[in-house]
């Protein structure tokens, strides 16, 4: 399928703009030094989520397009939205699904820099058999060559830091307002991918119907297969219940503004307008797909939660040595083992006495 | 992974805990507010036998009366239980109790032990030794308290117990197999009337069906904080069903709640209206002060939580239903509230966790539910915390009821209803003057629901009697159906709503009661008076309606033929009715039965219309007509 007029207007692009420096401004409001800081004292979680993330998710979206034969502008996107790093959302989800927001604060954070080497390694290489493939179109059709634009990309994402790092700063100085742009930049992200999918609808009618099933399950897909693979990914490798459930979101919803800004930003007519299609597609479905996954979360999560949260209270009011002993046959078997899943040095040492 | 422990009796009860809680922390303590002292229910079970063992030594019987005075506090707990294993029953109050109370209190339930908390009590109760002839021993529970006058320390008693039961002593275990469901665990006299107080005598079968019946699902993960008097029925109950299930109950105080509440992040909280008020103006202030764009989310989403929860509550049938609504019009209803339901819902879901869970922290976070009771919940207050996804679960008793009667659980929650009531419990609806059953009854269409009346109760919580007054026993209970004193009707999804009292008994927003009579009548004494009554039921102090004796101010100046609406707004009789109020009640009166507010009413009551044919005021009735004037009254009653 081809798109006969750009997907998005002029001031299309400026609104989405617009959006993606509200969205990562922010993101960067809800950071602290100190949660750069907390990458460091959880690497093991984070190095884990790091193989999820950068590992698992591109590969999945490589096998997608490639099961299911994607036209290769679509198939360019899924991946490079497979590459891309987590952003706030996941946090905000996490929080709702009982999973250690810690961990997804520095996931996203140990994600967004490490993205600026990843990605263009990761894109290079999944890509390479799609990308000859529109190059060898092109070149037939004569209309030029076509490549991954490798520095375009690194820089959009150099680009994208910058409201991050204001957010940041607005953060430091004027807490209030931060948390009102951490509010704002939710409510921005809903309203602007209802607003894109509304014109999409509007002025390109028909494209629903002429979009090819397969790209509808690939943009579902893409996020369920990444929540699945990074809950069971991350409990075969022994991580508690509390991180598996964060670095399930973390894998599945990426930063999808980052995504529109590298397209934008880096890609051209003819395969940018169906690259922007998909991500709008991924973006809608992944609120969907993500809310519904968070409520399965947060019932099965009760309990380990409870556990983890009367633990952590304990210490903090009892003493960082005060160790709960449960009565026998209260805790699961996971648990056992650590009720503290980790995170309170004191109830550990209990197991080991 | 819910389990709640049961047994016969509370002494034993406290055993089963130990054994199956063991180490986990039963209670804590605030020492800062980052730093907690908490006591294991093993621990707590142990010092409990000690110090049982102690007061046996002393010569405490099984079935006697032992005082308690004191607030909120390990010891006071530690206290309850060594009572409870002697096979004893406490005569609970707290600091705040009068002399003469206390006087009538120790006397009346023939008190030859009494703890006391502090210090300043222990020199108040020596200072009244002469007057009480009864009072053997007192013990001081304050373990940095110096005692004086033969006082003992709550420590050396237990230490004298910890002593004997090294060397074998095992009289409490006897004792503790001993106790028979009908024996007393505690009697409570009731607080603030005028008249003499009256020992509510609750026994350890109450207590137990009180445990075992009231709905909630926790287990040893839940954290409760505890800021209501433990000498006040309902705080104890709840206290009891957190032992029950394994949870920590945290020692709070009203000055430190919003610290607490942060700090301890409760998973389960009872308190009483004024609590909420108190909460809920602290996060509208939150609110306001906070940034113009945040405030504007705030409404968006309180606005659209209002609505979701609205069509939930129509779909799910959990609405307050007062009347009988047919069926079509139900069906015709149905799909427009599924229409906006499944509208709101995406909005809701993103404000609700974008803006409301920001406020929910504000209560501590983790909050699964919450119980309120011993007073109205206002409606305004009760739809707020629903709305915000705080769930408050609304209950109805009364002391002589230990006290839960009926209480909304959260799987059924509907605003503005008491719940259903407790299983095991039955509850009648009573014409007041006729006495006939109103409900349940098949002369009345519906059953009976929807009907007002007095509201009897039969059930295993109700209390054995009032002690030494078998005669105001026989009155309150006939045929075991308790009769409450308060108007109420059941809806139509079979949940009570109360409606008022038919008894003139005026439960202040503190839960002090106070007699309106002995107080009506003395004012009725001035010349300048006709007729008044009292009100401030649900409100923070009391205020009257009076009728002053229109003659009287023609002979002090004021004209003969100045209408009655001018006289009663005349500032000279505003006056002097202030100054009579101020003469007629100045002896003897406590604090809070200080009238702080009036309105005179021009008309005067008449026999048929707001008098009985004895004279007597129809409360209810002047309540409902002079409803404008009242709300006026307390309209200026900071929250």
């Amino acid at each position: 399928m081809e798109f006969s007029t750009q997907l998005l207007y002029a001031h299309d692009q400026i609104l989405l703009a617009l959006m993606i420096f509200v969205i990562m401004l922010g993101m960067g409001a809800s950071l602290t030094i100190d949660d750069f800081k907390a990458v460091a004292r959880s690497p093991r979680g984070v190095f884990i989520g790091f193989l999820s993330q950068f590992g698992l998710m591109p590969l999945i979206a490589f096998s997608i397009a490639t099961v299911f034969n994607f036209h290769p502008a679509f198939a360019i996107s899924l991946i490079l939205i497979g590459c891309l790093p987590g952003g706030t959302t996941s946090n905000m989800f996490t929080y709702f699904a009982r999973g250690s927001v810690a961990l997804s604060i520095s996931m996203t954070i140990a994600s967004t820099l490490l993205a600026l080497i990843m990605m263009p390694i990761l894109l290079g290489f999944y890509t390479s058999g799609f990308t000859a493939q529109i190059n060898a179109e092109m070149q037939a059709s004569g209309t030029g060559t076509f490549v991954i634009p490798t520095g375009n990309i690194v820089s959009s994402l150099i680009l994208v830091l910058i409201p991050v790092l204001l957010g940041m700063v607005i953060r430091r100085k004027w807490p209030d307002w931060a948390k009102t742009a951490e509010d704002t930049a939710g409510f921005v992200g809903i309203i602007v991918i209802l607003y894109l999918v509304f014109t999409a609808f509007t002025r390109h009618g028909s494209l629903f119907l002429k979009t090819p099933v397969e790209v509808y399950i690939g943009a579902l897909g893409l996020g369920l297969i990444g929540f699945f693979f990074g809950y069971w990914f991350s409990r075969a490798v022994g991580m508690y219940p509390l991180f598996q459930r964060a670095i399930s979101l973390e894998t599945g919803i990426q930063n999808g503004p980052v995504a529109f800004a590298v397209i934008l930003l880096s890609f051209h007519e003819p395969v940018q307008s169906q690259m922007l299609w998909l991500a709008i597609l991924y973006s809608t479905f992944i609120v969907i797909t993500s809310s519904f996954i968070t409520l399965v979360f947060r019932s099965r999560g009760q309990f380990d939660w409870d556990v983890y949260k009367n633990v952590t209270i304990h210490n903090r009011l009892f003493g960082k040595n005060y160790v709960t002993s449960y009565p026998q046959g209260f805790l699961t078997k996971r648990l056992i083992n650590d009720p503290s899943q980790g995170t309170s040095p004191a109830q550990k040492r209990s197991v080991a006495q | 992974m819910s389990k709640r422990i049961v047994a016969e009796n509370l002494a034993l009860f406290y055993r089963e805990a130990a054994r199956c809680y063991g180490d986990l922390p039963a209670f804590a303590t605030r020492k800062r507010a980052l730093e907690w002292h908490p006591v294991s229910y093993r621990k707590l079970y142990e010092q409990g036998l000690d110090l049982a063992t102690g007061l046996i030594e002393l010569g405490v019987n099984a079935r006697e009366h032992i005082g308690l005075f004191g607030d909120n506090r390990y010891e006071w707990m530690l206290a309850d239980y060594a009572v409870q294993f002697c096979g004893a029953a406490d005569v609970p109050r707290g600091t705040d109790v009068t002399d003469s109370e206390l006087v009538y209190i120790i006397n009346h339930a023939g008190i030859r032990f009494a703890f006391v908390e502090t210090v300043e009590l222990q020199k108040r109760v020596l200072e009244l030794r002469d007057q009480l002839p009864l009072l053997k021993e007192i013990i001081l529970m304050d373990p940095n308290g110096h005692t004086e006058n033969g006082v003992k320390k709550l420590v050396d008693v237990l230490n004298l117990g910890s002593g004997l039961r090294i060397e074998g002593d095992r009289r409490t275990e006897d004792r503790m197999t001993d106790i028979k469901p009908e024996d007393l665990f505690t009697l409570i006299y009731t607080s603030g009337t005028t008249g003499t107080p009256k020992g509510v005598m609750l026994t350890h079968s109450n207590i137990i069906s009180q445990i075992k019946t009231l709905p909630g699902i926790h287990n040893c993960n839940d954290r409760v904080l505890s800021i209501l008097p433990i000498w006040h029925v309902f705080e104890r109950v709840i206290e009891m069903y957190t032992i029950s299930f394994g949870g920590c109950t945290y020692y709070s105080s009203v000055k430190t709640l919003g610290e607490d509440l942060r700090n301890v992040e409760p998973t389960f909280m009872a308190s009483a209206p004024r609590v909420w008020e108190k909460l809920h103006e602290r996060i509208i202030k939150g609110v306001k002060s906070s940034h113009p764009v945040r405030q504007i989310l705030f409404h968006i989403a309180y606005y659209l939580s209002k609505q979701f929860k609205a069509s939930e509550y129509y779909i799910t049938n959990r609405y307050l239903k007062l009347q009988h609504q047919s069926r079509w019009k139900h069906w015709l209803m149905l799909p427009l509230h599924i229409l906006r339901w499944v509208m709101v819902l995406p909005w809701y879901g993103f404000f609700n966790v974008a803006v409301l869970e920001r406020i929910r922290l504000g209560a501590g976070g983790a909050l699964k539910t919450t119980i309120s009771g011993g007073g109205a919940l206002p409606a305004e207050i009760d739809q707020f915390f629903n709305n915000v996804g705080i769930p408050v679960l609304e209950g109805y008793g009364m002391t002589e009821t230990s006290p839960v009667i009926s209480v909304r659980p959260s799987n059924n929650l509907i605003v503005g209803t008491v719940g259903p009531p407790l299983p095991e419990t039955q509850i009648k609806i009573v014409d007041p003057v006729s006495g006939n059953v109103m409900y349940p009854s098949d002369q009345f269409p519906y059953g009976g629901r929807g009907i007002k009346g007095e509201i009897w109760i039969k059930g295993p919580q109700v209390m054995k009697g009032y002690y030494k007054e078998p005669e105001l026993t026989k009155q309150t209970i006939k045929k075991g159906w308790l009769k409450t004193g308060d108007l109420g009707m059941i809806t139509h999804n079979n949940c009570l709503k109360i409606l008022g009292r038919c008894k003139a008994t005026i439960v202040l927003s503190n839960g002090e009661n106070v007699e309106p009579e002995p107080i009506e009548m003395r004012l009725q004494q001035s010349q300048y008076i006709d007729h008044c009554m009292l009100v401030g039921q649900d409100k923070k102090f009391i205020s009257a309606l009076i009728v002053p004796v229109l003659s009287e101010f023609h002979q002090i100046g004021i004209p003969v033929n100045s209408g009655k609406e001018l006289i009663v707004n005349h500032p000279e009789v505003q006056k002097i009715i202030r100054e009579e109020i101020r003469r007629m009640t100045s002896n003897g009166s406590v604090r809070y039965q200080q009238i702080k507010d009036f309105r005179l009413l021009p008309d005067g009551f008449q026999v048929g219309e707001e008098l009985t044919n004895l004279h007597k005021l129809k409360r209810h009735v002047i309540q409902e007509k002079y409803n404008h004037v009242i709300e006026e009254l307390f309209a200026s009653e900071s929250i």
